[in-house]
């Protein structure tokens, strides 16, 4: 308990450092912050309009620690400003729609690529040496080292426009209605597939390699000896001796890993024209709508937070020696 | 041995280095092998591949042949400038928080774990954007600036149980200063992690590079495999059918990342034995075919 | 003497190299008796383990068994068995306490559990059944029922390494294989294990195969020693005899590095 308290708090004090580096930033740089954050809008927002959107980045007439805890207060009031881009649209309620897709799209790929990862890790490492082990070794490596953004780019030229069997872009056919119908619910996962093979090639092998290595690091460990001495068939120790330990640091891996998964989510959503967080904050680079960049930079810094926050209670559920800590 | 001897004796590494020793061949000769400029017209927009453009032309009627070639040394350039800075960072961190202990290492890892929790490539897309276009240099230094983190948690790790041992212990009571004892007796122990960190930094800086100027961040008229993308990706290339516009920069981003991926599977080999594989198990394997024994 | 329990006929093992093989046992023989405590001595890397791991066909590749080699236990071809008679012979015939008190327990499995594997390997046995028998085996070793649901970090090295022991005795094993089983421990502790081996042995009549090189401990505890010199069996004999008389001049070397005993026998102290 006292263990998950302690990462709650970190992660509050995290998010803060999130929200004082976009509170800085357009400080720091040259010109004047609050013509350079809300130029983009030109001469259609009203002057009470801007005002507002001032206040709740802390452009007030006051000293800058005053600045700075009134954008807090923003912030933790759940007030991100607006696009200027579809001014009004509040910049929450536009990346809330967002975060839908992406949660949904890398939880999927996220869950298949652990899973398959993890798996052939630990058939890798129990065959060490033998040709299964090669090629899988030499398979996660290669997919695992090329960028997100080739991968996704291949995909979408092999089974999007030369083979034609996948759409090339959006969550679902534009022409349908979101509803619970099969109808829809097909659309998206149809839509879905590409972007997330992409996403399960990228993340696959590094999940296998980190998995095969711990298993080897463990092989040598007498407890596993043991459990081969006591008889156990080969699989009973694969599992729970030798998979069952090394998925702990296989876990801690994965998330320092979290950072790169959303990277990578974030390209493949732009290639493929996927409404999710990485294409929305694509758009708002374009168009320098800075309002949503920074609420981009809040919301995946909240997501990362709640992210590790899950790999943190799963981690206390697999390790018995955290469970009385 | 050396790490340089093993590494020549292992098969990936070699692989791996022949690799990254052809692109940088080809990255310092670009104006030898091609006759083109990167930077000019010469030819019609968008044609295929054919024997005057090996790998056609670009919307614009670039030679897509030369700007890869060209591109090469800015990956290589951004790719090992910002992961040396990187690994420099992350080093130098790492060595004075696991060594010092105490408040130090309290500090260091605090903003470690920190950085490890924000999103790496929002918050640079977030800095991208507030700095506009970005050339190599400034990718480079904010690559180099913002993901240390990692390698100060395995490097401080690693000194942890490095400092604990006798030789340090005896460099400790014979007076030598800390600085010393942490360049001559420390850090030549760490010398697989660093390049462990270093490789993987370096690999780390030739995708984001490629993916912030993909994603429009960089300087147009850089001359990158990045750029590449970008422009393949902004004048509609696959659309239109002009796959080796964007296909080729592909190839090169993939081959380049297997290269130094396996030059780092190999120091990993080397750094921790119990990985090794090598020709010994093949042997036991025909050993134990021919009837030799068994286990 | 009837039959021995273990008989091991010009043992070889060698392990692979990339270019050429280590040979780390080198044609040994010698005969384990029933009921016997046997002790075998050597510095560390001469191949004792190996020779252990060998009797239960644990070795992982790149060790090979040579061709030519020969291991009996109970008349029973080892080196002959097939996958499944050798699943069947690990355990319910030769058991094994390994070298780290502190890390031969699966972590992430409670005590009962690491019972209840083997018993329902080999017996077929239900939990509940598998909770009573365990909690027998740890009154043999003098451990409350109640640390069954723990985990190994919970207890101390000491504990571990006699619950270790009492899951060597779930099957009633012919050869208990101690390999190096009291160097993690302190002095105390590696006595009343060894005590308790002693005390446990007469009652359930096993042999002990004893490896260490604490040469005092073993001659205090073992009927017969034998001695190994890189990969080679340089001297077999009565613990007493070895000890008084050593023939090879490695042997007198080795009893010139320890210091000389004032002891009793653990074997004496206990009867």
């Amino acid at each position: 308990m006292a263990f998950l308290l302690r990462r709650l708090a970190f992660y509050l004090a995290a998010f803060i450092a999130a929200a004082t580096i976009n509170f800085f930033l357009p400080r720091l740089m040259p010109g004047d912050p609050i013509k350079m954050m809300f130029a983009s809008a030109g001469s259609e927002l009203s002057l009470e309009n801007l005002n507002a959107l001032k206040l709740t980045f802390g452009f007030i007439e006051a000293p800058l620690g005053e600045q700075y805890l009134t954008y807090l207060k923003s912030v933790f009031t759940g007030d991100l400003g607006r696009s200027i881009k579809y001014f009004p649209l509040p910049v929450t309620e536009l990346l809330g729609r967002a975060l839908v897709w992406t949660v949904g799209l890398v939880g999927a790929a996220t869950v298949v690529s652990f899973t398959v990862g993890t798996f052939l890790g630990v058939m890798a490492a129990w065959r060490r040496g033998t040709l299964f082990d090669t090629i899988v070794s030499l398979t996660a490596i290669f997919s695992s080292s090329v960028p997100a953004v080739v991968v996704s780019l291949i995909t979408l030229f092999v089974f999007g426009y030369t083979l034609g069997w996948f759409p090339n872009g959006y969550a679902a056919d534009p022409m349908l209605d979101p509803s619970w119908s099969w109808d829809y619910i097909s659309s998206v996962i149809y839509h879905g597939t590409l972007p997330m093979l992409t996403l399960v090639v990228v993340l696959t092998g590094g999940f296998a390699v980190t998995m095969r290595n711990n298993m080897i690091n463990l092989l040598g460990e007498d407890y596993i000896t043991m459990g081969r001495a006591k008889g156990l068939s080969d699989r009973a120790v694969m599992i729970w001796y030798a998979a069952r330990n090394a998925l702990l640091p296989t876990v801690s891996a994965f998330a320092i890993a979290l950072g790169a998964v959303l990277g990578g989510s974030l390209v493949t959503e732009v290639v493929f024209n996927y409404p999710g967080m990485g294409n929305t904050l694509y758009q708002a680079i374009l168009a320098r709508d800075y309002p949503v960049i920074q609420g981009e930079l809040l919301i995946m810094t909240a997501a990362m937070l709640a992210a590790n926050f899950i790999v943190d209670l799963s981690y206390v559920l697999l390790d018995p020696r955290l469970k009385r800590a | 041995m050396s790490l340089l001897t093993q590494l020549l004796h292992n098969k990936k590494a070699l692989v791996g280095v022949t690799i990254l020793a052809i692109i940088t061949l080809v990255a310092l000769f670009a104006p030898m092998l091609t006759e083109y400029s990167p930077t000019q017209r010469v030819g019609r927009p968008h044609q295929p591949p054919s024997a005057e453009h090996w790998l056609g032309t670009t919307r614009l009627g670039y030679d897509v042949f030369a700007r890869l070639l060209y591109g090469a040394r800015v990956s290589l350039a951004v790719g090992f400038g910002a992961g040396l800075l990187i690994t420099v960072i992350g080093t130098v961190l790492g060595i004075i928080a696991g060594y010092k202990g105490g408040v130090v290492d309290e500090v260091i890892t605090f903003f470690t774990n920190m950085i490890l929790v924000i999103p790496n490539l929002p918050l640079l897309l977030v800095l991208a954007a507030f700095i506009g276009q970005a050339t190599p240099l400034v990718i480079a230094i904010i690559l180099g600036f913002t993901s240390w983190a990692w390698g100060v948690r395995v490097t401080r790790s690693e000194t942890l149980s490095i400092r604990q041992r006798d030789f340090v212990k005896s460099a400790e009571m014979l007076g030598e200063p800390g600085w010393r004892i942490m360049a001559f007796e420390i850090f030549p122990n760490l010398i697989s992690i660093v390049g462990i960190n270093f490789i993987g930094s370096v690999i780390f800086a030739v995708i984001t590079e490629a993916t912030l100027e993909f994603l429009g961040l960089g300087d147009p008229n850089t001359v990158s495999w990045g750029i590449m993308l970008y422009n393949a990706q902004n004048s509609s290339a696959l659309s239109v059918g002009a796959w080796w516009d964007l296909l080729s920069p592909c190839a090169a981003l993939a081959v380049l990342g297997l290269g130094l991926a396996l030059i780092n599977f190999a120091i990993d080999e080397i750094a921790n034995p119990r990985l090794r594989t090598g020709g010994m198990l093949a042997r036991w394997s025909g050993l134990v075919r021919m009837g030799a024994g068994k286990l | 003497m009837s039959a021995p329990l273990l008989s091991i006929r010009n043992l070889s093992i060698d392990y692979v190299g990339a270019e050429a093989n280590f040979h780390a046992v080198k044609d040994v023989s010698f005969d384990i008796g029933h009921g016997e405590f046997f002790g075998l001595a050597g510095e560390s890397g001469c191949g004792k383990s190996t020779i252990a791991f060998a009797i239960s066909r644990l070795l992982r590749p790149p060790a090979i068994i040579l061709e030519g080699s020969q291991i009996l236990l109970a008349g029973r071809d080892v080196l002959g068995l097939d996958d499944a008679a050798l699943h069947a012979l690990r355990w319910r015939e030769v058991a094994m306490v390994f070298q780290s008190a502190m890390n031969s327990l699966n972590p992430v499995l409670t005590i009962e559990s690491q019972f209840y594997d083997v018993l329902k390997t080999h017996t077929g046995m239900s939990r509940a059944a598998a909770r009573e028998r365990a909690a027998e085996l740890l009154g043999l070793v003098d451990i409350p029922t109640d640390r069954l649901p723990a985990y190994p970090h919970q207890l101390s090295g000491g504990m571990r390494q006699r619950i270790v022991i009492a899951i060597c005795l779930a099957l009633s094993p012919k050869l208990l294989i101690m390999d190096e089983p009291t160097t993690a421990l302190d002095v105390v502790v590696q006595r009343e294990i060894l005590e308790r081996i002693h005390k446990l042995r007469q009652e359930l009549g096993f042999s002990v195969l004893f490896i260490t090189h604490d040469l005092a401990l073993m001659v205090q505890v073992s009927d017969r020693i034998a001695v190994m010199l890189e990969g080679e069996l340089v001297e077999v004999n009565e613990a007493q005899a070895i000890y008084r008389s050593p023939h090879h001049d490695y042997t007198r070397r080795l009893w010139a590095s320890i210091p000389r005993l004032t002891g009793e026998r653990v074997a004496q102290d206990a009867t």
